[in-house]
């Protein structure tokens, strides 16, 4: 809305206006707060809860305005932490990370014009609460093209505050969002206390604005989607072709900008080695932070992908009916389908995965669904996955999409073997049943899914700059640190050289080097540490340089690639080959391949298992109720690890892989 | 509760009986709910709420029901079969 110089002035200095906006799940909240914040918002958590909220940041009638875009709930009154969470931001006693808690000055209440009576029942909880009111119909579109007619004037006049009818969807009537803000008042409605007054009140209100209307034929293509979605053998059949779909495309699409960003990290090293004098401070950058960061980025195309691909996927209503198939896979193995969604979102980041396991209701469900949840395989084992199935089947794109969808299998499957163990024994009992809202069908929603991944691959990002930045220096210092000398083979080649003819000499000397520099990472810091922990990863196949890439994922898996490549960077010549090729070709002390079939198969299975992430253990014994649940995590997934990489490694010998 | 099973389309509004013993198909208005206090909110809260009209989609699990006066058909819910028992209606025509 234009305001006049002077009121701009007195808008600017006035404080941000603090607008929360509340509604249903899937009332089109997010893609309001979208519309109206364009780029300026960010996801933030609810401090001390596992909900999280849209925060955008707009000016709405020439006043800087903070848009909270509220959990969506069914009843502000129900014993779930959506419905807490909103009671707390409403009264002032809680916001989003980075905001002081307090009471919102404009309240919008976002109402789904296709499913008015039921919207119209959380409105009248809403207006108990006192706070300046607006209320906002959304999706007019759609309900009129299902003949549902909304009279937005007689709703204003029976709530006593401003409403209006829009489309987030296309942009109809955001024009005039500014004047509802502006003109939010408290519902001028005697408000209905009980459940059944506030249904009577809700039956009346939309007998009132609502075109009184034949209810309509059932909607047949719909019914076709939703029995064949989840039907027992079709609905497994089509989540399976979806989900391998969703891999491959991955993989397809993907290889372009990982090439790209391969080579741009290259050329970077290069141009550091051959622009900075020799020594520490080139080293540091061309092996440490450029290697380093190479190692992480390269797997972005990938992670912003798949979290594309998930939103598209959840924007066209599939995901809800998809959450029925695996609920009738899961309860077999003592899970429900609420673990849907929190395992769902494990394949993104375990964290919020185990946080989302607060809004499952059974207190077993929830426990057995958090010690499982790190066994489904997150974004940051995609960078290992991609290296080791890249290794395994050089040059067969559909070789390594089967190998990559069969990572994730074998992760949920020793997930869901573990919670069936865990419900047989320490977690015995029934599990809560599921009940879940079924959105109608939509065409993929491509800006939505946009805006998600911009949002997960800039976390990512934040990540790969900061934490992983910061282990790739530590590794490389540990990595080039004591320094050790020349070796004294390689000097005794040299002594060789000086007495021969100079293309047999040059090719002395050349091997003099390598030994130097393999003698160089034997002497390290990080070489002596996995020199002294090798043993115990000896019947796994891994070498001195892998028990490294081991170790120091401990703390976040994502790390290894970046570990090898750094390790690798000190002996390889990265430029040429790129960080995969270089890791792929890496060698042992004794010259063999350190990715052999065997070994990386082991490795395959090793960091689809192992627990190899300090922040879930953090966030498990916080969840769960103490560190004995961290621990129990802890101990089982790595003991697990071992013995299967152990078996596969073993096996693989015997069958006679390399 | 009755221990017969309702014919469909047979007219019972004296009776309740559990949402799961209809066919697909049949347009029932919710009775009541055996659930305990947080599902039978939840519940009550998405829209099953005492004389709500129905259409069944979906029988089995999970079992699938249409608002059919709330939003034209266009909300649907769908229910473990272990919920869809515990809810109560009245078979309608």
């Amino acid at each position: 809305m234009a305001s006049a110089p002077g009121q701009a002035e007195q808008a600017a200095a006035a404080p941000d206006r603090r607008v929360a906006l509340l509604g249903n799940p899937n009332v089109g909240k997010t893609t309001l707060v979208n519309r109206l914040s364009g780029a300026g918002h960010k996801t933030a958590n609810f401090p001390g809860t596992t909900q999280e909220a849209l925060v955008g940041r707009a000016q709405i009638a020439g006043r800087n305005s903070t848009l909270i875009d509220l959990p969506g709930i069914y009843a502000l009154d129900l014993n779930l932490s959506e419905s807490s969470v909103c009671r707390a931001v409403l009264a002032g006693h809680l916001a989003p990370e980075g905001l002081a808690p307090r009471v919102p000055d404009v309240l919008l209440v976002v109402l789904d014009a296709t499913n008015m009576l039921r919207n119209l029942a959380l409105l009248a909880e809403a207006a108990r609460l006192g706070l300046p009111t607006g209320v906002v119909v959304n999706r007019l579109d759609e309900a009129r093209r299902r003949g549902i007619h909304v009279d937005v004037e007689r709703l204003a006049e029976r709530i006593g505050c401003p409403a209006i009818g829009i489309s987030a969807r296309t942009g109809e009537g955001l024009a005039e969002l500014p004047s509802l803000v502006e003109s939010a008042r408290p519902p001028g409605l005697e408000p209905p206390h009980d459940r059944a007054a506030i249904e009577a009140w809700a039956d009346d209100v939309y007998a009132a604005v609502a075109a009184p209307r034949e209810t309509p034929a059932s909607d047949r293509l719909t019914d076709r989607l939703d029995r064949a979605f989840t039907h027992p053998v079709l609905g497994v059949g089509a989540f399976a072709l979806v989900m391998t779909g969703l891999f491959w495309v991955i993989f397809r699409l993907a290889a372009f900008p990982m090439d790209w960003i391969d080579l741009v990290f290259a050329h970077l090293g290069g141009l550091v080695e051959s622009s900075l004098p020799a020594g520490a401070v080139r080293d540091l950058l061309s092996e440490g932070v450029v290697a380093g960061i190479g190692g992480t980025v390269i797997f972005l195309p990938q992670i912003c992908l798949l979290f594309f691909l998930i939103a598209l996927l959840e924007s066209t209503g599939y995901l809800a009916r998809a959450a029925f198939v695996i609920d009738r896979l899961m309860r077999p193995f003592g899970l429900s389908g609420h673990a849907f969604v929190p395992l769902l979102s494990s394949h993104a980041c375990a964290l919020p995965g185990i946080m989302a396991c607060r809004a499952i209701p059974d207190r077993r469900d929830r426990l057995a669904t958090i010690l499982v949840a790190p066994f489904m395989s997150c974004s940051a084992r995609i960078p290992v996955y991609v290296l080791l199935t890249v290794i395994l089947f050089p040059g067969s794109p559909g070789l390594q999409a089967l190998a990559f969808t069969g990572c994730y299998v074998v992760g949920a499957g020793a997930g869901v073997l573990s919670a069936l163990i865990a419900r047989r024994t320490f977690l015995r009992g029934r599990s809560r049943p599921m009940a879940l809202e079924l959105p109608p069908y939509r065409l993929p929603d491509v800006a939505h899914a946009l805006r998600v991944m911009l949002d997960r691959g800039w976390v990512f990002l934040k990540k790969a700059g900061t934490v992983i930045l910061g282990i790739s220096i530590v590794l490389w210092w540990l990595g080039a640190y004591p320094g050790a000398g020349p070796s004294p083979e390689g000097e005794a080649l040299r002594a060789q050289a000086t007495s021969m003819t100079d293309g047999d000499a040059r090719a002395l000397f050349e091997e003099a080097d390598a030994l130097d520099a393999r003698y160089a990472a034997r002497t390290s810091f990080l070489g002596r540490i996995g020199e002294t922990v090798q043993p115990v990863f000896e019947p796994l196949g891994y070498d001195r340089q892998l028990t490294v890439g081991v170790l120091a994922s401990f703390a976040a898996r994502e790390v290894f690639a970046t570990t090898m490549a750094v390790q690798v960077a000190g002996s390889e010549d990265i430029e040429d080959q790129g960080v995969v090729g270089a890791i792929a070709s890496a060698r042992r002390d004794d010259g063999s391949a350190i990715f052999s079939t065997a070994t990386s198969w082991s490795l395959l299975i090793y960091y689809i298992l192992a627990m190899q992430c300090l922040p879930t253990l953090v966030v498990t014994a916080r969840e769960a109720g103490g560190w004995k649940w961290a621990g129990a995590q802890l101990a089982w997934m790595s003991g697990l690890a071992y013995v299967c990489a152990l078996l596969v490694y073993q096996g693989a010998r015997l069958l006679g892989a390399g | 509760m009755p221990d017969t099973l309702t014919e469909p389309g047979a007219v019972t509004d004296a009776v309740s009986i559990p949402l799961t013993q209809l066919p697909r198909g049949t347009r029932p208005r919710i009775a009541g709910s055996q659930h305990n206090a947080d599902d039978a909110a939840l519940l009550r809260a998405m829209g099953l709420k005492p004389n709500a009209e129905l259409e069944v989609c979906r029988m089995g699990q999970p079992c699938i029901v249409a608002l059919t006066g709330a939003c034209g058909g266009g909300c649907r819910l769908g229910l473990s079969r272990e919920l869809a028992d515990r809810v109560l209606v009245h078979a309608g025509a």
